[in-house]
């Protein structure tokens, strides 16, 4: 595993010496997902450099190479009752740790367990001089320095090569059941919205094909008691559809169209657009499945109106940023930032944003 | 906290006391949160933290002017921070000395001199300030508006003194300022008592606790009040044919202060004994109510069932902090079937803190406006209090009647006339 | 610009009462809630909005003047230590809630606004927020979030950075930044978690959004004692190891329990070598079965005696016991060091044996406190700041237990910030790589390097300098360990 290391660290310092842009590359799972420009690059692949570092179940931690697949790392919690519990998808089932906490992606539990950046708890890291640093640690707490490591997650691999990352985990919930509820968009949001404020065990709701899916999680007795007090029919292949969900097999999700995806203030009220959608994450997360002719600005101007942004998720188009646009100010603040991790801007330009 | 107190104050009762107490703060900032005058200013200056911070560097021997003097001049000595603070820092104590320190050290403006010295002077006797109040009263009409509402209006009296005389005695304070301002609380106390089976008596020549003066920069003054107290109260507790129990206090802030005779004439030889001795006996009319809770109860089925009024209580900082006796009068009024609503921030002073709200008016009224709102969110038919001062500023506040509790007991037990006879 | 210049320009913008600058004013605000590192500021500011901080702002930027914030100055690293040539910015005044929106379940709230005030504003819509510092009823929401604060419940419910969504930021530079969103996410990079626990360095923090949570139906305790500590390590790793996450797991050493007991008579048991307290909070159905699961493993694991709190009197004494751990500290003693490593929990039982014999090393009593969910650990150095030399010993003694921590692979800090007491330890933790890196951090928001100087990250030639002293005591060296 060293030599890998020292591959990649050779690798990198020759792309920065020679101002050589390179493309981050785990499974290829999300190859899809951003700007496609950094694609072109040379590859510098992370696959190779695997495997689980440090697993201790009653330290709720887990430190594992970049490259290590994600369903390897899961299937070994799982062994152990414990999970991921910001459900990150695998899309294609190649996806790698690094690309997943590259793109910070979380899946339907994210509304109610914390999202990736929520359990990342240490990166170590190759910058764009080539050094290899190391952030945050295994602990649950710790204050000491900037949190960089949860700077890494979502940064779409423009500041550095995750090569590790120790996340926290949690106990997998005794007892889950979905219900299945037939209702309008307006009353699954205002049902989802009565759920946030209750104790509920409440892990995922979804609202797709004009039927509210609810998921609880806990011990059997809480999952009873939240079931009367919900009501609502059992729906059957629990595992499968929030899978379907998770990884977009389900058949809203295919298609030629474009993916929007809306990230909103959980109450915004339901959006008035012709094209079909899906809610997730209690109403924080709205999806649209929409035909080309729905302009990018309406899409961004509806979602700054609500409280968020919104991302060209799948269908790709050289004219649209996949990313929301940042404010001047902002985007000063990203330059700068990346100039300082990526000094000849090597890594993955352009993936996030057209400007770096 | 580390120490450096100037040679001048190391072998002094008052700087031994006051290094002691500073040792105490581990500079934690709990205080803050709870100083009213801090959550008005937000300025350290105006917490406790930051005043004993101003009195260690007095004491330390740095140079203090009149800023010192005005943030401690600010203190309400509501005493909300002691019962806030982790590590039993006894804040006022310190307070006292630092005050006292400064009072010695730095000149007040003439102004601020004359009104203080007038002050101390009418309010605590007892005759001239009933002289003052009713020219004031008589003279209302006249005055604008602002000031109308600054004299407070004339009560309604219901004398009806008890006749029996009980076995079971107990001495009461009559106070300064009260008997002028609502001689009514003092009788409902009488009427209550007797209806519990104990018989109230008033000193001669007692007059006031020694409070006003203490606080408003003369401690040496404070100080022969008490002793005068004393005096006028020996020789009831030194009969040893008629013993008496207690000695009720029915405004919290003089029963804080004779609670603390003890402590304050301490290196006094002739008088520490007795000091002791009535801070000992000394009650607040609401532990001596509670202590009778069962014939109270009793007392209570007789009584016609009054609807449950919601009332507000507003516990007196001398009540809660000073004392310590958080819950007690909440606990009689809902014996009596009262509906207390619920206050926020039940903890912060209302502003009136003895002449507080004459020597500060500014931030008195803020936090009178701030307690009142807080006092009537819940729509109370009534506000209630346990102490004279709190009475009559928060009542310039608000058209509600504001009453001391023992009053409305009275009404409950003894009638509206306070001749019901169960 | 002279002082007196300085003083003048913010009396055109503050009123006169809000502009501190004579020695008597200022030593007040000379440190925080560490009072063993003191430094007057040149000039203290209160402003009471967001337009006074900017101006003041422009004059310190035009001026390359250092600014420090300081919230409460409840803070126990010195993070609010004022600089001697620099304005203290103390942003008190700016207390108000703006807004809480039950539906949305948040609160926007200026950074003065104290974090138990939060939660009292909420809680008539059932709600409330859930870090919990043992601070909480004075230090500010600011402050939380410029330390990234934790408290005893985050190990279920996470520490600031878990629980805010939105802040709004002066960048020193005059540029106001809208950093996270009302949604649960946002676009670029997440410069919400790198704001969170940066220490005043990066920016002013005028406005937060915090994430409000339903009360839980019901919370219950169970406090079970040990005669050895390593039995209690081994019950608490036992309860994570179940599956279960407690809302509050925490545990105290014999020397606390013996400090608290005397003065809190929280109920303890004074023959124990270690107390572990286990909170289970949620729907009455999982409170009961967990407590009953929690009951069990403290039993497999040894425990001589356990109760379960019988009501909510019980729960809140035993907590009390624990809350007043420091103060008992200082009942005990007149002045305490706290310390705020983090280790992987399997190595308690080795440090707090390594603290003992530090302990006989330095002649200075120490008492642990742990919250033993998410590894931290409160070591309370005993001494008396009077007596000359004993607060160095205490220093050095502290140093020595946070290297301990780094070593068996924790962190020099949990919850309580590096600030300026912990700056050398950072060189021990962090190469230079790293520490060049934060700095660079740094100079994105702050080119100038104005905000805090000297706070949280040291200097390189600082840790030049401590590395040669480290080495020259002839103590054991740290490499640069790695971190993984």
């Amino acid at each position: 595993m060293e030599a890998i290391v020292e591959q990649l660290t050779e690798c990198v310092v020759k792309a920065n010496k020679n101002k050589q842009a390179l493309c981050i590359r785990g499974g290829g799972s999300k190859d899809f997902y951003g700007n496609a420009r950094a694609l072109r690059y040379p590859k510098l692949e992370i696959r190779p450099y695997q495997g689980i570092v440090d697993y201790e179940p009653s330290e709720l931690v887990v430190s594992a190479r970049a490259g290590t697949p994600l369903n390897e790392l899961e299937s070994l919690l799982s062994e152990h009752g414990q999970m991921l519990a910001f459900e990150p998808p695998d899309f294609n089932g190649a996806a790698t740790l690094g690309g997943c906490i590259a793109a910070g992606l979380s899946g339907p539990r994210r509304g109610y367990a914390g999202a990736a950046r929520d359990f990342v708890l240490g990166v170590k890291l190759l910058d764009g001089r080539g050094r290899i640093l190391n952030f945050g640690g295994r602990v649950m707490k710790n204050v000491a320095g900037y949190d960089v490591s949860r700077l890494m997650t979502g940064a779409m691999g423009t500041l550095g090569v995750i090569l590790e990352a120790s996340l926290k985990v949690l106990p997998k919930p005794e007892s889950e059941r979905t219900l299945c509820f037939e209702l309008p968009v307006e009353e699954a949001l205002e049902t989802m919205r009565r759920c946030a404020g209750q104790t509920l065990p409440v892990s995922a709701t979804c609202h797709i094909d004009r039927r509210l899916y609810i998921r609880l999680s806990g011990i059997e007795s809480a999952v009873d008691a939240a079931h009367v007090k919900l009501g609502g029919d059992e729906f059957g292949d629990n595992l499968s559809f929030w899978e379907s969900i998770k990884n977009q097999t389900h058949p809203f999700f295919r298609g030629n169209k474009r993916l929007w995806r809306l990230s909103v203030k959980s109450t915004a009220p339901p959006f008035s657009i012709t094209c079909e959608q899906a809610i997730e994450w209690g109403g924080a997360l709205r999806w649209f499945a929409a035909a080309e002719d729905c302009t990018a600005t309406a899409v961004r101007a509806q979602a700054e109106k609500a409280g968020g942004h919104a991302m060209l998720f799948r269908g790709k188009d050289p004219n649209i940023s996949a990313f929301h646009p940042l404010p001047p100010a902002l985007l000063k603040i990203h330059r700068r930032l990346k100039r300082q991790f990526d000094p000849a801007g090597i890594f993955n330009p352009q993936r996030l944003f057209p400007e770096f | 906290m580390q120490t450096r107190l100037n040679e001048r104050f190391q072998n002094t009762p008052q700087g031994r006391e006051a290094e002691t107490i500073l040792r105490n703060c581990v500079h934690c900032g709990f205080c803050l949160a709870t100083c009213p005058t801090y959550r008005l200013s937000g300025n350290e200056l105006d917490s406790p933290r930051g005043r004993i911070y101003l009195i260690k560097q007095l004491l330390e021997g740095r140079e203090v002017t009149r800023k010192t003097q005005l943030h401690l001049d600010r203190c309400l000595t509501c005493r909300a921070c002691e019962s806030t603070c982790p590590s039993g820092v006894e804040y006022a104590h310190l307070l006292d000395i630092g005050r006292n320190q400064v009072e010695q050290t730095i000149t007040r403006a003439p102004i601020d001199r004359m009104l203080r010295f007038a002050l101390r002077k009418v309010l605590p006797n007892r005759n001239l300030f009933a002289f003052v109040l009713k020219s004031a009263r008589l003279c209302r009409p006249l005055l604008p508006e602002r000031l109308q509402r600054m004299v407070p209006a004339q009560p309604k009296i219901r004398q009806n003194p008890p006749q029996a005389n009980h076995p079971r005695r107990m001495l009461v304070l009559q106070g300064c300022l009260q008997p002028a301002l609502n001689p009514d609380i003092n009788h409902a106390a009488e009427r209550v008592l007797d209806k519990l089976g104990i018989t109230l008596l008033e000193a001669q020549k007692a007059s006031c606790c020694g409070a006003l003066a203490y606080h408003l920069d003369a401690q040496p003054e404070g100080l022969d009040a008490m002793r005068r107290l004393i005096d006028a109260w020996w020789p009831y507790i030194a009969n040893p044919d008629k013993p008496i129990e207690a000695i009720v206090v029915t405004a919290s802030g003089c029963g804080v202060m004779v609670k603390d005779y003890g402590r304050l004439l301490k290196h006094d030889s002739a008088y520490a004994e007795k000091a002791a001795r009535v801070s000992e006996l000394a009650k607040d009319i609401g532990e001596i109510v509670a202590a009778e809770r069962p014939e109270l109860t009793r007392l209570l089925e007789n009584c016609p069932a009054s609807e449950a009024e919601a009332i507000a209580f507003h516990a007196p900082c001398t009540l809660q902090h000073g004392q310590r006796l958080d819950g007690v009068v909440e606990n009689i009024l809902k014996t009596a079937g009262f509906r207390l609503t619920r206050v926020a921030d039940a903890h912060l002073c209302c502003g009136s803190a003895g002449a507080y709200s004459i020597v500060q008016p500014h931030i008195a009224r803020q936090l009178r406006d701030n307690k009142i709102a807080a006092l009537t969110r819940d729509d109370p038919t009534f506000l209630v209090t346990a102490n004279i001062g709190c009475q009559i500023h928060l009542q310039n506040g608000t058209q509600l009647p504001v009453r001391h509790w023992i009053e409305i007991l009275d009404r409950v037990l003894c009638g509206e006339t306070g001749d019901r006879n169960p | 610009m002279p002082r007196a210049n300085l003083v003048k320009a913010f009396r055109k913008l503050l009123p006169s009462e809000s502009v501190l600058f004579e020695p008597e004013d200022l030593r007040p605000y000379e440190c925080d809630g560490l009072s063993a590192y003191r430094q007057m500021p040149m000039i203290a500011v209160l402003p009471s909005n967001e337009a006074e901080i900017i101006e003041i702002l422009k004059i310190c930027t035009a001026e390359k003047i250092p600014v420090v914030a300081r919230g409460a100055g409840t803070g126990l690293s010195g993070g609010a230590l004022p600089h001697a040539d620099g304005v203290l910015l103390s942003l008190a005044k700016l207390n108000e809630i703006l807004e809480i929106d039950p539906d949305a379940c948040t609160a926007r709230v200026q950074p003065g606004v104290r974090n138990l005030a939060i939660s009292e504003a909420s809680e008539a819509y059932g709600l409330y927020y859930a870090p919990d510092p043992s601070s909480q009823i004075a230090c500010t929401i600011g402050g939380n979030v410029a330390e990234n604060s934790g408290g005893v419940h985050c190990l279920k419910y996470g520490l600031t950075v878990h629980n805010i969504l939105k802040l709004r930021v002066l960048t020193i530079e005059g540029d106001s930044l809208e950093i996270g969103s009302e949604a649960l996410d946002s676009s670029g990079f997440d410069l919400l978690a790198l704001m969170t626990g940066s220490e005043g360095m990066l920016g002013i923090i005028t406005e937060i959004t915090v994430k409000l949570l339903p009360k839980p139906e019901t919370a219950q305790l169970v406090m079970a004692a040990f005669d050895d500590v390593e039995k209690a390590g081994a019950a608490v790793a036992n309860i994570i190891q179940a599956g279960i996450v407690p809302a509050g797991l925490e545990m105290m050493d014999r020397m606390t329990i013996a400090a608290v007991e005397d003065f809190i008579h929280a109920g303890y048991d004074p023959d124990a070598a270690a107390i572990v307290l286990c909170e289970s909070d949620g729907s009455n159905e999982e409170v009961a079965d967990e407590i009953e699961k929690i009951r069990d493993i403290m039993h497999m694991s040894g425990a001589v005696r356990i109760d379960t709190a019988r009501n909510e009197a019980e729960r809140r004494r035993f907590w009390a016991g624990r809350k007043a751990a420091f103060p008992a500290a200082g009942r005990v003693s007149p002045d305490y060091y706290c310390m705020d490593g983090t280790i992987p929990r399997k190595h308690l039982a080795e440090v707090l044996r390594r603290i003992e014999d530090l302990s006989s090393e330095f002649g200075l009593r120490c008492m642990n406190v742990f919250h033993a969910g998410d590894g931290n650990l409160h070591p309370l150095i005993l001494y008396d700041a009077n007596r000359s030399g004993e607060l160095e010993k205490a220093e050095a003694f502290g140093a020595r237990i946070l290297e301990i921590c780094i070593e068996a692979g924790g962190s020099l800090t949990g919850e309580h910030g590096v600030g300026i007491e912990k700056l050398n330890q950072m060189c021990l933790q962090f190469g230079e790589a790293e520490r060049d890196i934060f700095h660079a951090v740094k100079a994105a928001f702050d080119p100038d390097a104005l905000l805090n100087p000297g706070k949280a990250i040291p200097s390189l030639r600082r840790c030049a300098e401590f590395g040669a002293m480290h080495v020259h005591r002839g103590e054991e060296k740290f490499p640069d360990l790695p971190r993984f």
